[in-house]
């Protein structure tokens, strides 16, 4: 499934710690706090755990929320948008 | 060399399982998998807690919880393992308890049930007293717990399991893979093994 995570964590060590937990999770980093890709339940379970972990419940924020692939390809974006295809592993590889 | 109910465990999900980490001896790196490290962690924080609670509720009635044995290990003649609590009834019987690092989905899954069983069968063997049930704790839903029977035929399962085990790793058996592809798809062997 296509996850969002996005967070908002005060502490920088833990900040930082939540982007690599993401990005070792396979996900895209789309913002600064803001990563988007597709992950199986399992590996969201996991991710949602180390998060868990990481932050402090009293005043930290994290969101992580579910899309469908149908979903995705109605999203509006403007400017500097990200790929949809990448995110969706419909391109598998960068070089040919 | 002993099995513990992981064995088991694995060669039920696919006998290649046991071919493959025992007689190939190539690692699975379950020290990578975040989740599976969580769980192993559980069992050291539990331990220190509520030392002489006694779970009452569990007993059936006019057999209540009368003992329990807390970080048991056992073993007999094929098997060896720790059951986290072994719990005594008034009317003789015993029951193996057991933590999950796990959310409860309204079904007990085949894997916790094995466990069960190749813990029943040591307790019978060690205490000498009848099992014919035990019971789960899923610490991911505020600590439920679930019991689960155990028949004569689970534990005979288990012994005939354990001795399948045997043939492959001291015959260098290579096993047929198991029927259910959808298990292939996340197994740790899947990049070695051939279809």
């Amino acid at each position: 499934m296509i996850i969002w995570v996005l967070y908002d964590i005060g502490k920088d060590k833990a900040r930082t710690k939540a982007a690599k937990r993401c990005q070792q999770a396979g996900l895209y980093r789309v913002q600064f706090s803001c990563f988007l890709g597709t992950l199986t339940q399992n590996q969201k379970d996991t991710l949602q755990l180390q998060l868990e972990e990481l932050i402090d419940e009293e005043t930290d924020k994290v969101y992580i929320f579910p899309m469908s692939r149908g979903e995705l390809q109605q999203t509006a974006l403007l400017g500097q948008a990200f790929d949809k295809k990448l995110v969706t592993d419909e391109i598998r590889a960068l070089f040919f | 060399m002993t099995l513990t109910p992981s064995h088991i465990i694995e060669h039920l999900f696919c006998p290649r399982f046991t071919y493959f980490e025992y007689v190939l001896a190539i690692p699975q790196y379950e020290e990578k998998n975040y989740k599976v490290m969580r769980g192993r962690n559980l069992h050291d924080e539990r331990l220190e807690r509520n030392k002489d609670y006694l779970r009452k509720r569990v007993g059936r009635p006019g057999a209540p919880v009368t003992e329990k044995h807390t970080d048991q290990y056992l073993t007999n003649e094929l098997m060896r393992g720790v059951v986290d609590e072994v719990l005594g009834f008034g009317d003789g019987t015993m029951a193996p308890l057991d933590y999950k690092f796990a959310e409860y989905k309204d079904k007990v899954y085949e894997t916790y049930r094995t466990q069960l069983y190749c813990y029943a069968w040591l307790i019978e063997v060690n205490f000498g007293r009848l099992v014919d049930r035990g019971f789960l704790v899923y610490t991911r839903s505020n600590n439920r717990v679930v019991e689960v029977p155990i028949t004569e035929e689970d534990k005979l399962d288990v012994k005939q399991a354990a001795e399948a085990i045997f043939t492959i790793i001291d015959r260098n058996f290579y096993p047929k893979a198991t029927k259910a592809k959808a298990r292939c798809v996340t197994c740790t062997y899947r990049n070695i093994c051939i279809k």
